[in-house]
């Protein structure tokens, strides 16, 4: 590449911080025209946030961005578009029930607009031309988007996108791929990368978002590693290997009085969960793994590999769609939570907000409500043995609270999660599924759940984890298995004495 | 100290308050109901009018106590209404024409069993399709409304009277205390039976946690499915036994009686604090509800307005406690 | 040590593109059902019903019997399209029919005369009030249903005090003539309906307007994020719906020659029914007029046929009920985590 050219598009120093955690410290982001800029790290290391924050979805809490040489402040994505920068989402943003071209063209439908009603047989001829634009001449603009296959979505998509940049006449254009290969196979992939390069060679540049390595050193010109909310370096791809991003990506000291390593112990012979050949149809396949009793069994992967659904079918809210669970030796179908729950088994969830605590219900209430056998003679409900139990619970777990009947709304974010974990103990199952306990947790409240998982397991429970980050999960569990794309993709010894490095894992996960 | 910011620190208080500001309001209104109607109308504090009064409230309660545990689980049931009318003259016409070759105790029972029965029955095909085929509560009870209104129909085209051979089945209905009847002590009894179930049950509080997130009693192992259904069929008894009470308040039967209870049902629950999203209310507040809308329909009675205006007053009443009982921050309401 | 385990060769991207192929076939079906259950019911009452379904002078009867069921199911189409509910049908129609006849020159007042002034203001009447409907669900947050569920009572009371327990009948010979008159064979009031479903197609397929309506019935967040102003497509629709309903009353006051409430009664099922059946989902964004006049095709041609074959009319509502449970339960998408209540 040339030397003296000058970047079109620049971000310093942005931050953001959402109520308490700062997803972002600082990143710098340089993107000159005509390349293709790939961005990695690990899950919550703060790209899609920035690729939000670019597309004016969301505001930075500081920082400057610069574009054309010019200050660029966008307050909606509307902004960005009219400033030529346009981004397809992680989650698809077609309306499925309208065709190709009113979907290129959907909120700009009054340029087609002649006497009152709009001209379809010109807006479909617009959208044809927006597609030959990049190169895709084999779409019926007027075809139903419901009735195109993902890779055609996809492609769609970046019309969409593509035609936004066009009304800027010969400005460089800045287009912004959040995952946008995840859900194809091969063959689109390289599609979707020769577009890419066709967009690049009409002098605009993309950002392109990839948990899959391999892809990014295809396809890139540079890279930018960010870790835990900054940016770690840039380097050119060329110069690139999976290794020294895999190094740049995770290398963070795990300290053994942290994770309480010294109270780790050994699991016992006891199989008391097994797993043969799950799948649920579409997002995961052929899972093999026993949980022993008295184990901690961590599972890696990023978003989208399928651990979260995982978690999903052995805690009974999903069924699966081949394979079979064995709970003690005894094959078991979950058809529900509650059913679940009586053999045994419960998750505490991710998303404490919406799937943990009912807001407006009292601290008593929350932790009562998985244990329902411990509270009640039949029916009837002992209000003292409510109490009871709550009060023991806030003491055990040191919840800060104003009392056992404060609403849950008014507890902080880590309290609530020890409220939430006080109602799994209190129901004393002997598989937990832990999915993320520590995130949106502050440091200290971290800390004592960690110190809860261990005690937990040498009594003898059984913990499935999810870790919030890579280094919590190699940190406290056993073993560990790793998952990509759906599928398992390897298995660590975590003992003591053995525990993998982070690069190890990260290259099973990516 | 922890460092994460303290969310909503406020925002428990302000939900107590405003399923309390709901009551109070309501209260309000029936005190000054009371001093307005009764300074500027006579009589209307008089034994006939007071009695009449409290034996209006009996079958609306007994409805709106079923109702409120249904509210709670953030769902509707429109067909509450229509299940009233089946039980009503499914009640009068099997004293009618099999009653009356019965000895009245017999007859009674039995016919106490069918209304109830159906009720029940109704109740659980009602939760049945909501809850296994998924079919949102407030298109079900609308299905549900019409065939049940039909089924009214055929059973008695048009009102008929219950035979005074077999009025020693309905008797019970002009038993008084002074000026408070004895449907009304039922209803109350009723009240008191559905708030024990509602707070001292483990059923009562998982409804409890259902309407204050589904999605998290779910995975916290919580009976969704069954506890649904539950308060769908409790909801088909509490229409029907008000249906039943309907039939021995007018000693007679008519399909299309239980058509106006719907809304009132509904605007008592609310008026007592029960919001429409869920999770929040009691039903020992329903009866402040039930009052302030029997005091509004007595006192417009009383007054003579036209049946004309009861409609209009009745739909604004209806918005308006609603309005302020809605939580606006609460940022997805399911039923849109 | 190799830590690997081996990957098979049918990735998982291709099972979630063969999972979305199985939901596409499945939309496909239903979309084609209507028609094909339509077909089914010609076929069924031609046999049952003999000669008297399948005649001339029927078919009249049907074309007349679909006018206003079709006027409110067009209105109600928009609604359903957006994700809402509207059940203040028989309200509003009663109302703008009842408030038509009191203006227009009729037995009552006598002293009114506003020929088709009167129309206007009845129509606009019912504009205001899906107007309202629309402004208080958007902005004060209460749920669709709750809201038209009052109007219902609302708008049925005025109507109910335009004529106090007297109701009007209509003496202007323009409107008098309406009721009798035909174009082509087809009755006036039909023509109306016709015209109107040309009118909703066109704003359906051929404005902006219709193409938001998919889009906030779809997920609002993508129209939102584009700059399409929610709230406003959410209170037009409403308006919308009343003007469609108001018109309705007014053709019913019209060909009944009266102004009543009673126009409106029953209206607000065989529309829901209709609409369902049409193939309009209930969550929103898919659907549309078209569908509606499948759907309504339908529900007159079943009620007809029942009348035919003497089935006790009673039943006849009971029928509908089941029916919009049947479609619904079929059609309804029902993921295991999705929450309906």
């Amino acid at each position: 590449m040339t030397t003296e050219r000058k970047p079109f598009f620049s971000a310093r120093d942005i931050t953001k911080s959402f109520s308490g955690t700062q997803a972002l410290k600082g990143v710098d982001l340089e993107v000159y025209p005509g390349e293709i800029v790939g961005l990695v790290g690990e899950n919550g290391a703060g790209k899609s946030t920035l690729l939000k924050i670019i597309i004016g979805a969301q505001p930075p809490t500081s920082g400057q961005m610069t574009l054309h040489g010019q200050s660029y402040q966008p307050q909606t994505p509307m902004d960005a578009n009219a400033n030529g920068i346009g981004m397809v989402f992680q989650e698809q943003s077609l309306i499925v029930n309208l065709n190709v071209a009113q979907n290129i063209f959907f909120g700009h439908e009054k340029e087609f607009r002649e006497h009152g009603f709009i001209n379809w047989g010109k807006m479909n001829k617009a959208a044809a031309e927006v597609l030959a634009h990049i190169d895709v001449t084999d779409i019926n603009p007027r075809k139903k988007v419901a009735d195109l296959n993902f890779a055609t979505r996809q492609m769609i998509e970046i019309a969409k996108v593509m035609n936004v940049t066009n009304a800027q006449q010969g400005k460089n254009c800045l287009i912004l791929l959040d995952e946008p290969t995840s859900i194809l196979n091969e063959g689109e992939v390289q599609n979707l990368f020769k577009q890419m390069r066709r967009i690049a060679a009409q002098g605009h540049a993309v950002v392109f978002v990839s948990h899959r390595l391999d892809e990014v050193l295809e396809i890139t010109d540079r890279i930018y590693v960010y870790k835990d909310g900054t940016s770690v370096g840039t380097l050119n791809t060329a110069e690139a290997t999976e290794a020294k991003l895999y190094e740049m990506m995770v290398g963070r000291p795990t300290t053994t009085e942290y994770y309480h390593l010294n109270q780790q112990t050994k699991p016992e012979e006891q199989v008391e969960l097994e797993v043969r050949d799950l799948g649920l149809h579409g997002v995961f396949k052929h899972v093999n793994f026993k949980l022993h009793k008295g184990e901690v069994l961590g599972m890696c992967g990023v978003i989208g590999s399928g651990k979260e659904e995982i978690c999903a079918v052995l805690s009974g809210d999903e069924l699966p769609t081949s394979g079979q669970v064995f709970l003690r030796g005894r094959e078991v179908r979950f058809n529900s939570p509650k059913e679940a729950l009586e053999q045994g088994v419960l998750m505490i969830p991710k998303e404490r907000l919406y799937e943990g605590v009912v807001m407006m219900l009292s601290v008593e209430d929350n932790i009562a409500m998985s244990n329902n056998k411990q509270i009640a003679k039949g029916m009837l409900c002992s209000p003292k043995a409510v109490a009871r139990q709550a009060d023991h619970w806030i003491d055990r777990l040191r919840i800060k609270t104003s009392g056992r009947k404060e609403l849950l709304m008014q507890l902080s974010g880590g309290n609530q999660q020890k409220v939430v974990f006080s109602r799994a103990l209190a129901s004393n199952v002997d598989v937990l599924i832990l999915n993320h306990p520590t995130r949106g947790v502050d440091v200290g409240a971290k800390e004592e759940i960690y110190l809860l998982i261990r005690e937990m397991v040498s009594q003898g429970k059984s913990v499935l984890l999810l870790g919030d980050t890579l280094d919590e999960c190699i940190g406290l569990s056993n073993r560990i298995l790793v998952m990509k794309d759906g599928e398992m993709t390897g298995e660590f010894d975590a003992s003591v004495e053995a525990k993998p490095s982070q690069v190890d894992v990260v290259s099973l996960m990516m | 100290m922890s460092n994460t910011a303290k969310p909503l620190a406020g925002a428990g208080k302000k939900v107590r308050l405003r399923g309390h500001l709901t009551q109070y309001l309501s209260f309000s209104a029936i005190v000054l109901l009371l001093l307005g109607l009764s300074l500027t109308q006579q009589n209307f504090l008089g034994k006939m009018n007071m009695s009449n009064l409290f034996r209006d409230t009996a079958p609306l309660m007994i409805m709106a106590a079923g109702m409120t545990s249904v509210l709670l689980l953030g769902s509707i049931d429109l067909s509450t209404g229509a299940m009233c009318s089946v039980s009503n003259v499914l009640f009068v016409r099997f004293l009618s024409e099999v009653g009356v070759n019965m000895p009245i105790g017999l007859a009674t029972l039995s016919a106490f069993a069918l209304s109830l029965g159906f009720g029940v029955v109704a109740g659980f095909l009602m939760g049945y399709v909501h809850v296994k085929l998924k079919v949102p509560s407030f298109i079900a009870s609308l299905g549900f409304m019409s065939v049940w209104q039909s089924a009214a129909l055929l059973i008695s085209e048009r009102s008929s009277p219950v035979p005074k051979a077999v009025w020693g089945a309905i008797d019970w209905y002009k038993v008084s205390f002074g000026v408070v009847g004895l449907p009304l002590i039922i209803a109350l009894v009723l009240v008191v039976l559905v708030f024990v179930f509602q707070a001292r049950t483990t059923i009562g509080k998982n409804i409890y946690a259902i309407g204050g997130n589904e999605r998290a009693a779910r995975i916290a192992g919580v009976p969704v499915d069954s506890t649904k259904i539950t308060v769908f069929v409790l909801n088909g008894f509490c229409a029907a036994l008000g249906g039943i009470f309907l039939a021995a308040k007018l000693r007679s039967g008519a399909p299309t009686i239980g058509d106006a209870f719907t809304l009132m049902v509904i605007a008592s629950c609310v008026l007592g604090g029960t919001a429409l999203s869920g999770g929040r209310g009691s039903v020992l507040g329903t009866i402040i509800g039930v009052f302030t809308v029997a005091l509004i329909n007595n006192g417009m009675n009383f007054i003579g307005v036209s049946a004309y205006w009861q409609n209009v007053v009745f739909g604004l009443f209806v918005l308006g406690a609603i309005a302020i009982s809605v939580d606006r921050s609460v940022r997805d309401l399911a039923i849109k | 040590m190799d830590h690997r385990v081996d990957r098979s060769a049918v990735t998982i991207a291709d099972e979630f593109a063969e999972k979305i192929r199985q939901s596409n076939r499945k939309d496909r079906i239903i979309r084609t059902a209507p028609l094909i259950v339509l077909a089914v019911l010609i076929v069924f009452f031609s046999l049952t019903a003999g000669r008297g379904f399948a005649s001339a002078s029927n078919l009249q009867a049907i074309l007349n019997q679909l006018a206003i069921p079709l006027i409110v199911a067009f209105g109600l189409t928009f609604v359903i399209l957006i994700g809402s509910i509207d059940l203040s049908i028989n309200g509003t129609v009663g109302m703008a029919g009842s408030v038509f006849a009191c203006m227009v020159l009729n037995s009552e007042y006598p002293g009114l005369n506003m020929g088709l002034w009167g129309a206007l203001l009845a129509i606009l009447a019912s504009v205001v009030a899906g107007f309202l409907v629309g402004i208080i669900y958007v902005k004060l947050r209460i749920p669709s249903f709750m809201v038209s569920f009052a109007f219902l009572y609302i708008c049925r009371g005025i109507g109910m005090l335009s004529y106090q327990g007297h109701p009007p009948t209509i003496r202007d010979p323009l409107f008098l003539s309406l009721a009798k008159a035909s174009f082509l064979g087809i009755p006036f009031i039909t023509w109306v309906a016709i015209i109107l479903f040309g009118v909703c197609y066109f704003i359906q397929e051929y404005t902006a307007f219709g193409r938001h309506i998919y889009a906030v019935g779809t997920n609002e967040s993508i129209p939102r994020s584009v700059g399409v102003n929610v709230g406003r497509v959410k209170v037009m629709v409403f308006t919308l719906g009343g003007l469609l309903f108001g018109i309705a009353g007014v053709v019913g006051a019209i060909r009944l020659g009266q102004g009543q409430v009673g126009i409106g009664e029953g209206l607000m099922f065989p529309a829901q029914a209709a609409v369902v059946v049409g193939g309009t989902s209930l969550a929103g964004g898919k659907g549309g007029v078209l569908n509606t006049v499948v759907g309504v095709l339908i529900m007159t041609v079943l009620s007809n046929g029942l009348v035919l074959l003497s089935v006790n009319p009673y039943i006849r509502t009971g029928i509908e009920g089941v029916i919009i449970l049947v479609a619904v339960a079929l059609t309804i998408q029902r993921s295991r985590q999705a929450i309906s209540k």
